[in-house]
């Protein structure tokens, strides 16, 4: 079972988690949420596309100006709680590496903290913990929140990614959090260049075979850019070919910024993998 | 009788039951027969017995005093998208079959032209083989007498002339 804060989920469910931006600058949309209501048009949408997750940032990844402790908690905790009182049935996420954060928006009714940041406040896993809510862990090697790889490497990016992720997932336990309640995740591109992010998701299974649930991010990123030579905006089908070798693997809960077409992908995939029936089959049975 | 529509077992479940109307009857029909209940069909035919069976919680018999399951059903050339193609036939083999069950009219059934239903893709042996047992029945229900994926079905139950019973094989 997957327990993300009031919300429980079978271990043969794959769960999609709609990206939702309260920034005026993230890559892909580039701010077109960024205006309250035009975030929660967003959340309406992606609910009734079926997303189990809604995963809501107030910063984006990249570098750029800096968003203080007051200015991301006005960005996304009253936004949580309108979520929150609206869509009861919908997990909430928040995009944040920051302690303070957390505890405001988990006060607020978010389920889940997605540290995109693999562990950068150490405090955040008590956040957690106190208010009984999941913690996703991920692989960053190391980097400061919110900078570019540059130049690193790895002996073997998996084993790190592994083992910085259990790793974490262990300070996670220890601090109280509850062991149905964490989820790990490489991070594509976090930390990792075109090449490590290939690997990581050739070998996921290795990160599967943990038994910890697997989150992955893989949604029109660089990686798929580069791999393709596409601009942000043609990258879906790159996407949604990463998706499959994922889903293939056995991951668990996918961070999209395309909902239906993710959904299908995967369950396309969790069929074949024999996790999931087909919808409705007919044909040479009848 | 029921079908052998091999949608009805459990391997080939989708999310969405596509014969759930005709899964009810079934098991309404084959939960009627009781406990001891011998089966006959084809090998396939044999599967979903055997399945439906296990879903009312009993298992088919070979010998001694039972119900008798018929697993057949009519032709599958019932229209263009039907998986044997549309058969003019096949209305008409269908009617006729199908008034030979509902009466239920042993004769008729023992004498049913296995040829034709070859050629329509018709699972009647069965019916054909257990015809005798028929012989005086009345009939109780036809809880379902329909065609939705181009396969004639009925799920049928008739009431027999007590201690009547088939002769095993040559």
């Amino acid at each position: 079972m997957l327990r993300l804060g009031g919300h429980e989920f079978g271990d043969d469910e794959a769960l999609m988690m709609a990206i939702v931006n309260r920034t005026p600058d993230s890559f892909f949309d580039k701010g077109a949420t960024w205006a309250e209501d035009a975030a929660f048009e967003r959340v309406r949408l992606v609910a009734s596309q079926g997303a189990e997750i809604v995963d809501i940032g107030g910063i984006k990844a990249a570098p750029g100006a800096e968003i203080d402790v007051a200015e991301e908690k006005a960005r996304v905790v009253d936004f949580v709680a309108r979520v929150r009182e609206e869509f009861p049935a919908l997990v909430i996420s928040v995009d944040t590496w920051r302690a303070e954060v957390g505890d405001a928006v988990c006060a607020a009714g978010a389920d889940v903290i997605n540290d995109a940041w693999g562990g950068a406040d150490p405090e955040l896993v008590d956040v957690a913990a106190e208010h009984g809510a999941a913690i996703v862990c991920t692989h960053t090697g190391g980097v400061t929140p919110r900078t570019r790889p540059y130049r690193i490497e790895y002996d073997d990016v998996v084993r790190d990614a592994i083992d910085s992720t259990l790793g974490y997932a262990q300070r996670a336990l220890d601090a109280g959090v509850a062991k149905d309640s964490i989820v790990i995740d490489p991070a594509h591109d976090f930390g990792k260049n075109t090449f490590h992010s290939l690997e990581i998701t050739r070998r996921l299974g290795e990160m599967v075979a943990t038994g910890w649930p697997v989150l992955v991010s893989l949604s029109n990123k660089d990686f798929v850019g580069e791999t393709l030579d596409v601009p942000v905006g043609e990258r879906l089908l790159g996407t949604l070919a990463a998706t499959s070798v994922c889903a293939l693997a056995g991951a668990r809960i996918y961070r999209v910024h395309q909902v239906p077409e993710t959904r299908q992908t995967v369950d396309m995939v969790w069929t074949i993998a024999g996790r999931r029936r087909p919808a409705r089959a007919i044909r040479g049975i009848q | 009788m029921v079908p052998g529509c091999l949608a009805l077992l459990p391997e080939y479940a989708s999310l969405e039951d596509p014969v759930e109307e005709l899964r009810a009857a079934c098991l309404a029909a084959v939960a009627w027969l009781g406990e001891d209940v011998r089966v006959v069909a084809s090998a396939q035919g044999t599967r979903v017995a055997a399945s439906l069976l296990a879903e009312v919680g009993t298992a088919p018999v070979t010998s001694g005093e039972a119900a008798y399951l018929i697993v057949a059903n009519g032709s599958a050339c019932r229209s263009e998208k039907a998986p044997g193609h549309l058969d003019p036939r096949a209305a008409g083999y269908d009617e006729v079959l199908g008034a030979s069950l509902t009466a239920p009219d042993p004769d008729a059934l023992a004498g049913l032209d296995l040829q034709t239903a070859e050629e329509l893709w018709a699972d009647v042996a069965p019916v054909v083989e257990a015809s005798e047992l028929l012989r005086g029945a009345t009939t109780v229900a036809v809880d379902y007498d329909d065609d939705p994926y181009g396969v004639r079905y009925w799920v049928a139950r008739w009431d027999g002339a007590a201690s009547r019973s088939l002769s095993p094989a040559p």
